[in-house]
């Protein structure tokens, strides 16, 4: 096939299933949604077999894709195919059709954006997969829905004014490119260029959900549908900002170490920041929410720190997350769906009525914590060695810097572990409240679905130097002028894996040769196993909540007082207040408005 | 993969010689305890006297638990331990790496905890879940200095990671413990190593005679033994650790037997020290302890170490 025809049907495929969509009922949208959705998996397997594909009109380029955009387009379409298996049955009935149609809609722009060369096209590629989210957060079912679609609409879409901006700019600091996208590189060394800088780190931020421009991320994950919120904020958006900011990195700005540990310093504290927040949370979607955030400060570590190896495990990191977090949303939507709840405190002992859902919320649950063998741990552990292997080359001062972020990466991701063991012990384990003692398996779209991720998460921790590094990033490096990274350490997951599993297996031959099994109750010293001793694990952490300086964190972040938008909402609501006190109704002071500005008006032309 | 890994693995220096020695380090421990109480302490066969005759109990199953977690979580938690065993033992006695470096083994030092979490809250016993609760606290609390701690050696060594690299920089300029920032460390990582091994004063998630053993409460039989038995496997792999970033490993040679036999003495009786003359702490005053004191403390001592004293 020609290779820019491929890019065509990209977008146009899937524009078009959405246009049919509109036309159909729900079962046929899926029908087509699943077929056109496959068709575009085959579109990448033919733009793999090419070295690079382009299409211009007249002397514009429009389209381009590279190792880079074809590494992102390729889980986009892994992803959505995946995320619409579990749609296929069990959407919530009112918004079916609106979902079915928005579905294949919001691919086709994301496909858009990363193919688009041409700086205009990218801009409107952009802002449409802005306008998709907040279509998606109406369709939400909650009291809250509104005010977060707002929200998310107002960060979204005021930071696409910086990307215009930032774009824009960057065209006039070096004409001659013709609109093009990947024609531009700037050095940082006039204001206008920091500006663009700057404005296009912002909107990188923002959609991806970089610290401080996140706080869309968790109230959309609590409102939005569930798969919504597996398949927007958790993969696409991530996938779009950081391919926004690997491509800042690698050719649109050349910048110095300074700059590096900023942007470091910025990915440590989303990391910390987040899963902080994370872990006082009694909303499971939330949770989830506040993680999503918390990784992607992993990824603009890695990418931001502009070493390759670190810049390696962040392009690792950011499939290795859309995996896994997508894969938690839905398990979390499994259980919403039987049990009607997402509050981590009403649920309970679901894992022997759920089991299938448990083992894959606990794969996904010990990648995204890091926990060997599982593809987290790859990534991570990349991640850290680039940051050590640049430390090797900094001062003193840099060097501490450099250091306080691993440490807090590091702690990061022991407190991401312990968030995990809370969601899990919340939902899964402990006692289980009568109410649900007739829940069943979640359906087998569902499950089929978060086993496909969780099969990835495995695969991609155990060969993740064979599939994704070789195959997918290190052709990235290569483009993008890097060497191939070495690494600092040593780790070979298949000989862990293989080591643990036989140690395993002695264990297990002892216990089945001495084994003398008796089944009973519950031992509580002779007490009743009342509903009312049931530990739902939202407690874990009071006394950290209440930690003297924490204490003080957590409670001015409950008055919102770190949400950007928050902040921004009441300074207009005060700076409108001030305008209301000065429009009393009375004709008298009308008056005397008008003569002064009669007055300075004669002063200023005088 | 290669046959001999699995003598690696099973023989020497893993499972069957960590098991064994951490069981007989066990009796040097509980005869010691036994003098500090003035009571006169066990024979020398008494822990392994125990686990077999744990072998030979029934295993008793919680009804409405989740009966393969609760099974699966000590054989986890075991094959793990076995292989940071192996880990850390072919650093020291072989100088080999083994599939693995040190930021491997801080994480999958945390499979321990995580297994001890999930058994336990599998039964669905109240008391579980509350050890459960205070075993993530814990694990919390220590693992924010016990990762500066990690990262002095680190430093120190230029940024190495692997395991034989670090000892051999060790050899070649001295033993970390021998500088301030490298004693510091020490030290810290001794009490976050007491406060992994949960022994007293950082025993809150067993607590007896509050919560009745926490997690463990609700097991019997083999599953028991072998969370015994991984208990004692810790008394082995996290001084083994201690001395293989901050003393330099073991050196075999003529009168280096002697001194690999003190330093590993050394670290045992500190720990059993600590941990007879101490009563159990709360649980927020272990986090103070850990996040106040000994975090900013292994900080100096990080801050020491890029300063190269």
């Amino acid at each position: 096939m020609d290779a820019s025809l491929i890019l065509i049907y990209l977008v146009a495929v899937p524009l078009g299933i959405a246009a049919l969509n509109s036309l159909v009922p729900p079962l046929l949208q899926k029908v087509f949604t699943f077929f056109g959705l496959a068709y575009t998996i085959v579109l990448i397997y033919y733009l793999f077999l090419e070295p690079a594909a382009s299409l211009s009109y007249m002397d514009l380029t429009l389209f381009t894709v590279d190792r880079l955009g074809l590494f992102v387009l390729a889980f986009i379409q892994l992803l959505s195919f995946i995320i619409l298996i579990f749609s296929l049955h069990g959407l919530d009935k009112a918004n079916e059709k609106k979902f079915l149609l928005l579905y294949p809609l919001t691919v086709a722009v994301c496909n858009g954006v990363i193919i688009s060369e041409n700086i205009l096209l990218f801009i409107i590629f952009w802002g449409l997969s802005g306008l998709a989210l907040y279509l998606f957060a109406l369709l939400g079912q909650t009291a809250d829905t509104p005010k977060t679609a707002k929200k998310t609409f107002i960060i979204i879409g005021g930071s696409d004014v910086f990307l215009i901006f930032g774009l824009v700019a960057m065209r006039f600091l070096q004409p001659g490119t013709n609109w093009s996208l990947f024609g531009l590189h700037i050095t940082l060394n006039c204001e206008l260029a920091w500006a663009a800088f700057i404005s296009l780190l912002i909107a990188a931020f923002a959609k991806a959900g970089g610290f401080p421009l996140h706080t869309w991320v968790p109230d959309f994950s609590k409102d939005a549908p569930v798969e919504s919120a597996a398949f927007l904020p958790a993969s696409l958006d991530k996938l779009l900002g950081i391919y926004l900011l690997a491509r800042m990195m690698t050719i649109l700005f050349e910048i110095n170490v300074t700059m590096h540990l900023v942007i470091v310093t910025l990915g440590a504290l989303t990391v910390i920041f987040a899963v902080m927040m994370a872990m006082i949370q009694h909303n499971g979607r939330k949770l989830l929410g506040y993680h999503a955030v918390s990784q992607v400060g992993y990824m603009i570590i890695g990418i931001g720190s502009g070493c390759v190896l670190a810049f390696a495990g962040g392009l690792f990191h950011l499939v290795n997350h859309t995996i896994y977090k997508s894969n938690l949303f839905l398990a979390l939507g499994s259980v919403e769906k039987q049990t009607g709840s997402n509050d981590l405190d009403e649920l309970g002992g679901l894992g022997k009525k759920m089991p299938l859902t448990f083992i894959m919320a606990i794969i996904g649950a010990f990648s995204i914590s890091g926990i060997p063998p599982f593809n987290g741990f790859f990534s991570k552990w990349m991640i850290y060695q680039g940051l050590l292997e640049m430390a090797r080359d900094l001062t003193p001062a840099q060097q501490i810097w450099l250091l306080i972020c691993l440490i807090l990466a590091v702690f990061g991701s022991a407190l991401t572990l312990a968030s995990f063991l809370k969601f899990l012990h919340a939902i899964f384990l402990g006692k289980r409240p009568a109410k649900y003692n007739r829940i069943r398996e979640a359906g087998i779209n569902q499950w089929l679905a978060t086993g496909l991720l969780s099969a990835l998460c495995i695969l991609f921790g155990l060969f993740a130097l064979q599939i994704p590094l070789q195959k997918l990033i290190y052709p990235v490096l290569v483009e993008s002028g890097y060497p191939i990274p070495e690494f600092l350490g040593t780790y070979n997951p298949l000989l862990v894996l293989g080591l643990v599993t036989i140690a395993f297996l002695v264990g297990i031959i002892v216990y089945l040769a001495t084994k003398n099994v008796r089944y009973d109750e519950n031992y509580l010293g002779g007490m009743p196993a009342l509903e009312k001793y049931r530990i739902t694990g939202t407690g874990f952490y009071n006394e950290i909540r209440n930690m003297r300086p924490l204490q003080q964190f957590y409670n001015a972040a409950e008055k919102k007082y770190f949400d950007i938008y928050d902040l921004g909402s009441r300074f207009t609501f005060s700076l409108s207040g001030l305008f209301q006190k000065g429009h009393p109704g009375q004709l008298q002071l009308y008056v005397l408005y008008i003569l002064i500005g009669v007055l300075v008006f004669m002063m200023l032309i005088r | 993969m290669n046959p001999e890994y699995l003598f690696f693995l099973l023989i020497f220096p893993g499972l069957l010689f960590t098991a064994v020695l951490g069981l007989s380090v066990g009796w040097i421990d509980r005869k010691v305890s036994a003098r500090f109480q003035f009571r006169v302490g066990p024979p020398f066969w008494q822990n392994f006297n125990d686990f077999f005759k744990l072998l030979g109990k029934e295993t008793i199953i919680v009804k409405e638990g989740i009966h393969s977690l609760f099974l699966a979580a000590p054989f986890i938690a075991f094959a793990t331990l076995a292989f940071i065993a192996t880990l850390i033992g072919m650093a020291l006695f072989f100088s080999r790496g083994f599939g693995g470096d040190l930021l491997v083994i801080m994480y999958l030092l945390m499979v321990y905890s995580v297994m001890i979490v999930m058994g336990g809250a599998a039964t669905g016993n109240v008391y579980s879940s509350i050890g459960a609760g205070r075993e993530i606290k814990l694990l919390l609390a220590d693992e924010l200095a016990f990762i500066l701690v990690c990262l002095v050696p680190i430093i120190k060594s230029g940024y190495q990671v692997n395991l034989e690299q670090l000892l051999l920089v060790q050899a070649e300029q001295g033993v970390f413990i021998g500088s301030v920032s490298g004693f510091i460390a020490f030290v810290i990582g001794l009490l976050c190593i007491q406060a992994k091994m949960t022994l007293p004063p950082f025993h809150i998630p067993e607590a007896e005679t509050e919560i009745v053993e926490g997690p463990f409460m609700e097991y019997s039989g083999p599953p028991l033994a072998f969370w015994k038995l991984n208990h004692f496997m810790m008394y082995v792999i996290l001084p083994f650790l201690l001395i293989l970033l901050f003393m330099g490993g073991f050196n075999f040679q003529g009168i280096g037997i002697l001194w690999a036999i003190l330093k590993y003495i050394l670290i045992i009786v500190l720990i059993i020290i600590i941990k007879n003359t101490n009563p159990r702490v709360r649980i927020d005053t272990a986090l103070n302890f850990f996040w106040k004191y000994a975090t900013p403390l292994a900080f100096i001592a990080l801050i020491l170490a890029v300063l190269g004293v």
